[in-house]
């Protein structure tokens, strides 16, 4: 009689967990809609995209490729076109559009270098930054005021009047410098020795980006 | 007596799983907020679908104005029936919940800052947080005797031919000098080429 009945609740108990297993088992079917949630947090973003640690100057820019620092990767994420008519030197061209890209990734999602992306004003760049960002790529920032800042301050400083403090004489100078530098040629600097201007040609920069190991996943 | 033993610990495990999942999906927390759409897509939204929208176009009633400033500078100045939302409590529960009746009631939200930039990294955000209801008002405010002005800017437009005031200064300067515009060679960049993922996992 035992038997019979431990037999018959056994044969119960297993149903039951095989009931509640199913159950577990439906929960599946709502988990992809959870793996949309890739990249870092909303909040966390927020609070990213609010600091402005993310901006560098055209100066420092300037400054930059001046010294021949290579540890800077400077990315264009303006059009084939625009890229084509005028850039920053040494610049890469990735369009917005294929920033995501495999190819692109691998300038992106590395930390060896630091990347900088620019555009004709911050705009783009900063929808470049704010999706890279999401998906937790290091050491990216945005050149403020873009291209056209970079014409406004380094291409085409604006000369300081005489009431203006010694900084921004100062500061004039450095910037008709490296203008001069990035191929602009001023009246009064004919008549100078020429010779001297002429070859400062940037050597030839080798960067080799070596995509970062992902570890092994899986696995028992 | 065996048998009754093993049907004990059965009960008990059983019992016990049962309950540490109950107890799982009763601690779980749903986080508050969930981007719904993964970068890639957001991206090629981004890159094709308009929103951008012009002031002269913004006098609608189907349209809400929302203010991302600082309120310091709200109260100084603001457009017409704007709303106030600083971009660091964009994420605020009463905040989010404007945006959501704004979707119910079929409404778009413009977004506006002190200019377009200001107003990027509020639109992305919920942009990405699935509020599809949001356009981008591309002004440029500014105040003029204590009043604010507003007008519209085009956003990235290349202001300048930078190559043609290049080669311009270099014809104003002499043109029989032998200053020659310097170039930096561009940079050859090694690439090295993404090696084919292993597979991974497996017994």
């Amino acid at each position: 009689m035992i038997k019979k009945q431990t037999a018959k609740v056994l044969a119960l108990r297993y149903k039951f967990l095989a009931f509640i297993l199913f159950i577990l088992a439906g929960g599946l079917v709502l988990l992809p809609k959870y793996q949309k949630n890739e990249g870092i947090k909303p909040e966390q973003l927020l609070s990213n995209v609010i600091s402005s640690e993310r901006y560098i100057s055209t100066d420092q820019i300037a400054h930059k490729i001046i010294n021949q620092d290579r540890s800077a990767i400077l990315i264009d994420v303006r059009d084939e076109n625009s890229f084509n008519k005028y850039t920053l030197p040494n610049a890469i061209n990735i369009p917005l559009k294929k920033i995501l890209d495999e190819e692109a990734s691998v300038y992106v999602n590395q930390n060896q270098y630091d990347v900088v992306f620019f555009s004709n004003d911050n705009f783009y760049s900063d929808q470049a930054w704010v999706l890279c960002n999401r998906l937790g790529y290091k050491n990216l920032h945005v050149l403020k005021g873009g291209i056209n800042r970079w014409f406004n301050t380094i291409i085409n400083p604006p000369k300081p009047t005489e009431d203006m403090p010694e900084e921004a004489f100062n500061l004039y100078a450095t910037r008709k410098a490296s203008s001069m530098y990035f191929g602009v040629v001023y009246p009064d600097q004919v008549g100078i020795k020429t010779s001297e201007l002429v070859k400062k040609t940037a050597p030839k920069q080798i960067i080799t980006v070596q995509k970062k190991k992902k570890a092994p996943e899986g696995g028992c | 007596m065996k048998e009754m033993e093993k049907i004990q610990r059965i009960s008990i495990v059983s019992t016990l799983f049962i309950l540490v999942v109950i107890i799982g999906l009763l601690t779980y927390k749903r986080p508050k907020n969930i981007f719904t759409i993964n970068t890639k897509p957001s991206l090629e939204k981004l890159t094709t679908d308009n929103f951008f929208m012009t002031i002269e176009n913004s006098n609608n009633s189907n349209f809400q104005l929302i203010d991302v400033r600082s309120s310091y500078e709200f109260e100084k100045g603001h457009l017409e029936n704007a709303i106030n939302m600083a971009t660091p409590d964009i994420l605020d529960e009463e905040n989010l919940s404007i945006f959501k009746e704004l979707k119910n009631k079929n409404k778009t939200a413009l977004l506006y800052g002190k200019n377009p930039e200001d107003a990027n990294p509020a639109f992305l955000i919920l942009y990405q947080l699935g509020y599809d209801n949001i356009k981008i008002l591309t002004i440029e405010t500014s105040y003029f005797q204590n009043k604010l002005i507003a007008k519209n800017r085009e956003v990235e437009k290349s202001e300048n031919d930078i190559q043609a005031f290049i080669t311009e200064s270099a014809k104003n300067s002499d043109a029989t000098s032998e200053i020659k515009t310097v170039q930096p060679v561009k940079k050859a960049i090694l690439l090295q080429q993404k090696k084919k993922k292993k597979a991974e996992g497996g017994c």
